[in-house]
C-alpha cells in the first residue's frame, strides 16, 4: 500500500517538475512579446529614461504616434489590401486545380501536376531578381495587382498540393451517386464535392493569409515606391531611426504582430494543420 | 497517385477532361507567368552581363561563375552561411526535441504551452528582428542587464555591433524563432510512438537516455529527418532576419550568401552576378535535400522500431 502511495507521489512530483519547467520555458518564449506590449504602452518620458523596464507606466501616446505620424494606420490597410486578395486567389485557384488533379483524368495531368509542384522545391529566392524586371516590363511594378499576383503565385504550389490531398480522400461513391442522379461534372464539383472540403480550404486560407501578411521580400522588391507599403516593410523603414524613437517603434511592432497573434491564437488548429502538412511534403 | 479504373462511359470522360482543363488553366497561367518564366530568365541572366538597363546584354559564358569562385566577399559569406546552416539546424532540432519530449504526455495546460512555443514561428521576421534588437541593446538591453545581475558583467557587449558576437546573436534569435516549428512537428510524430515499447524498455531497466536513443528516436526518425531537411535547406536561403537585424554588418560579420546576392543585384546593379549567386545557392541545397530524403524514405520502408 505505502509502496504504491510513494510511487504515486513520485510520479506526481515528476509531473510537477515538468510543469514548472514548461512554465519557465513558455515565459521565455513569450517574453519578447511581453516586452513589446510593455514598451509600446509606456509614456514618452518613461521610454526615454527606462525603455525596457516592464510595465512601469501606462499611456497610449506611442500607439497614437505610430498610427498617425508613423503612418502605421495606412500600413495596416495596405497589409490587408495585399493579404486578402492574394489569399482568396490562392484558395480559389488551388481548390479548382486540386480537384482537377485529384479526380478529373485529362491528358498531361501528371506532368502538369509535377510542374506545379516544382514550386515547392525552388525557393522564391532563385527567381526574385528576374521577376523584378519582368514585372517592370509588364507595368506591374509598384502596383497592388502585381504584388497580389506574385504573393498568390508563391502560395499556389503548396495550396494545390494541399487541396488535392483533401479531394483525393473523398470516396468515389459520392461522385458516382451524383452522376447517376444526372448531375453534370461541374455540378458534382461545385455542389457535391466542394462543400466537403470547406474545412481544408479554411485551414489553407488562414495559413496563406499569415504567410502573405508576414511576407517581407515581395513588398520590399516589388513595391519600391512606397505607395502601398505594408506593415512589414513599413516597420523596416521605421527602424532606420531606431535609437531615436523606441516608443513609437514598439507601438508599430505591436500593431504589426497583433493581427498575427490574434489570428494564431483563435485559429491555432488550422494554422498548425497548415504547417504540419506543409512539412510532410518534404 | 491513385489510378482509378476508367469505368465511366466515354461521354463522361470527355466531360471530365474538359472540366479538368478548365479548372487547371488559371492556375497554370499563374504558375507559368510568375514562376516558370522568371526562373527561365534567371538561367538566361547567368550567361549574360545584365545591368538592369541594357535590353540586349552581352553574352559572357561562364564569366559570372568564374568571378563567383574568386570573389573574397562570396567566400566570407559562404563561411558565415556554413556556420548559420550548422547551428541554425542543430539548435532548433535539439531545442524542439527537448520541448516536445517535455510536453509529451502532459495534458493539463498543454494547449497553452503549445501556443507559447509555436508563437515565435508565426511572427513576421521583421518584428522579431526589431524586438531582439532591444534585448541585445548595449546599455538598456535585457541580456546585458541579466548578465550583470548574475555577476557576469564582464561578458556584456553590444551584441549586434560587435563583429565577434553579431553572427551568433542573430543565430540565437533564429533558433528561438525556429524551435517551435520543429517542436510542433516532432510532437505530432511522438503521438504515434508505441508507448507499450517504452514501458517494456523501462521494465527491462533502460534509463531515460537509453529509452530515447533506442526506443523513441528510431520510431520518429523519418519525421526527424524530414524536419532536418526543411530547416537545413531553409538555412541556405536565409535572408529576412539577417537583413533586418544587421544588414550583413558589422564589417560583413553576418553577410550571408542571400544578403550578398541581394546587395549585388539591387544596390550595385550587378543583376546577372546576383542572380548567378542566388541560383548557385539553390542548386547547392539540392544534394542535401535529396540525400536526407532518400535516407528518410529508406527508414520509412524499413518500418518502425527496427
Amino acid at each position: 500500500m505505502s509502496g504504491r502511495d510513494s510511487a504515486l507521489a513520485r510520479k506526481r512530483a515528476v509531473l510537477g517538475g515538468r510543469h514548472a519547467m514548461l512554465v519557465v520555458l513558455s515565459l521565455l518564449m513569450v517574453f519578447p512579446l511581453v516586452l513589446t506590449v510593455s514598451t509600446a504602452l509606456k509614456t514618452d518620458a518613461d521610454v526615454r529614461s527606462n525603455p525596457f523596464g516592464l510595465f512601469s507606466s501606462f499611456s497610449t501616446e506611442n500607439i497614437v504616434a505610430a498610427w498617425t505620424l508613423g503612418s502605421f494606420g495606412e500600413y495596416v490597410l495596405n497589409s490587408f489590401l495585399l493579404s486578402v486578395p492574394s489569399t482568396l486567389l490562392v484558395v480559389v485557384l488551388s481548390t479548382m486545380g486540386g480537384y482537377a488533379f485529384a479526380r478529373l483524368p485529362f491528358l498531361g495531368r501528371t506532368v502538369l501536376f509535377y510542374l506545379v509542384l516544382l514550386g515547392l522545391l525552388v525557393p522564391f529566392f532563385a527567381y526574385m531578381i528576374p521577376l523584378y524586371f519582368q514585372l517592370r516590363s509588364m507595368g506591374l511594378l509598384d502596383s497592388l495587382l502585381g504584388a497580389n499576383l506574385v504573393l498568390a503565385s508563391t502560395g499556389l504550389s503548396f495550396g494545390t498540393f494541399f487541396m488535392r490531398a483533401f479531394f483525393s480522400d473523398l470516396p468515389t461513391e459520392i461522385e458516382e451517386a451524383a452522376r447517376i442522379d444526372g448531375a453534370s461534372e461541374w455540378q458534382i464539383f461545385a455542389r457535391v464535392m466542394l462543400p466537403l472540403v470547406t474545412s481544408g480550404a479554411g485551414a489553407l486560407a488562414v495559413f496563406t493569409f499569415l504567410q502573405n501578411w508576414n511576407n517581407f521580400l515581395v513588398p520590399l522588391l516589388y513595391l519600391p515606391g512606397g505607395e502601398y507599403r505594408p506593415l512589414t516593410t513599413g516597420l523596416y523603414l521605421f527602424l532606420g531611426g531606431r535609437s531615436v524613437d523606441i516608443g513609437p517603434l514598439a507601438a508599430g511592432t505591436l500593431i504589426t504582430v497583433l493581427p498575427v497573434v490574434v489570428l494564431f491564437v483563435a485559429m491555432q488548429r488550422q494554422v498548425t494543420q497548415g504547417f504540419l502538412s506543409g512539412a510532410v511534403k518534404g | 497517385m491513385s489510378r482509378r479504373v476508367p469505368s465511366a462511359p466515354r461521354a463522361t470522360r470527355r466531360a471530365q477532361a474538359r472540366l479538368g482543363i478548365a479548372l487547371v488553366a488559371p492556375l497554370l497561367v499563374m504558375v507559368v507567368t510568375f514562376f516558370l518564366v522568371p526562373l527561365a530568365n534567371a538561367v538566361y541572366y547567368v550567361f549574360v552581363d545584365f545591368n538592369g538597363i541594357d535590353p540586349t546584354p552581352a553574352f559572357v559564358g561562364l564569366d559570372n561563375f568564374v568571378e563567383l569562385a574568386q570573389d573574397p566577399g562570396v567566400r566570407s559569406a559562404f563561411r558565415n552561411n556554413a556556420v548559420w546552416i550548422v547551428i541554425g539546424t542543430v539548435g532548433p532540432l535539439v531545442l524542439g526535441l527537448a520541448l516536445a519530449l517535455l510536453i509529451w504526455g502532459v495534458r493539463r495546460g498543454s494547449l497553452f504551452y503549445r501556443v507559447a512555443f509555436f508563437m515565435p514561428y508565426v511572427l513576421p521576421q521583421v518584428a522579431i528582428g526589431v524586438i531582439w534588437g532591444w534585448i541585445y541593446d548595449p546599455t538598456e538591453g535585457w541580456l546585458n542587464r541579466a548578465l550583470e545581475l548574475v555577476g557576469l558583467g564582464a561578458l556584456t557587449t553590444g551584441w549586434l555591433g560587435d563583429p565577434d558576437t553579431a553572427l551568433y546573436a542573430v543565430l540565437a534569435t533564429a533558433v528561438w524563432a525556429t524551435s517551435g516549428f520543429v517542436f510542433i512537428i516532432l510532437l505530432s510524430a511522438l503521438r504515434n510512438v508505441d508507448t507499450d515499447l517504452i514501458d517494456a524498455a523501462r521494465l527491462d531497466g533502460a534509463n531515460a537516455g537509453q529509452r530515447l536513443r533506442h526506443v523513441i528516436m528510431p520510431q520518429i526518425m523519418p519525421v526527424f529527418l524530414m524536419v532536418t531537411t526543411i530547416t537545413l535547406v531553409g538555412g541556405f536561403a536565409v535572408f529576412d532576419i539577417v537583413f533586418v537585424m544587421t544588414g550583413g554588418g558589422p564589417a560583413g560579420a553576418t553577410e550571408m550568401l542571400g544578403t550578398y546576392a541581394y546587395s549585388s543585384a539591387f544596390e550595385l546593379n550587378r543583376i546577372s552576378y546576383g542572380t548567378t549567386l542566388a541560383l548557385v545557392i539553390t542548386v547547392m541545397a539540392i544534394p542535401f535535400a535529396v540525400g536526407l530524403n532518400r535516407l528518410q524514405r529508406r527508414l520509412s520502408l524499413q518500418g518502425t522500431g527496427a
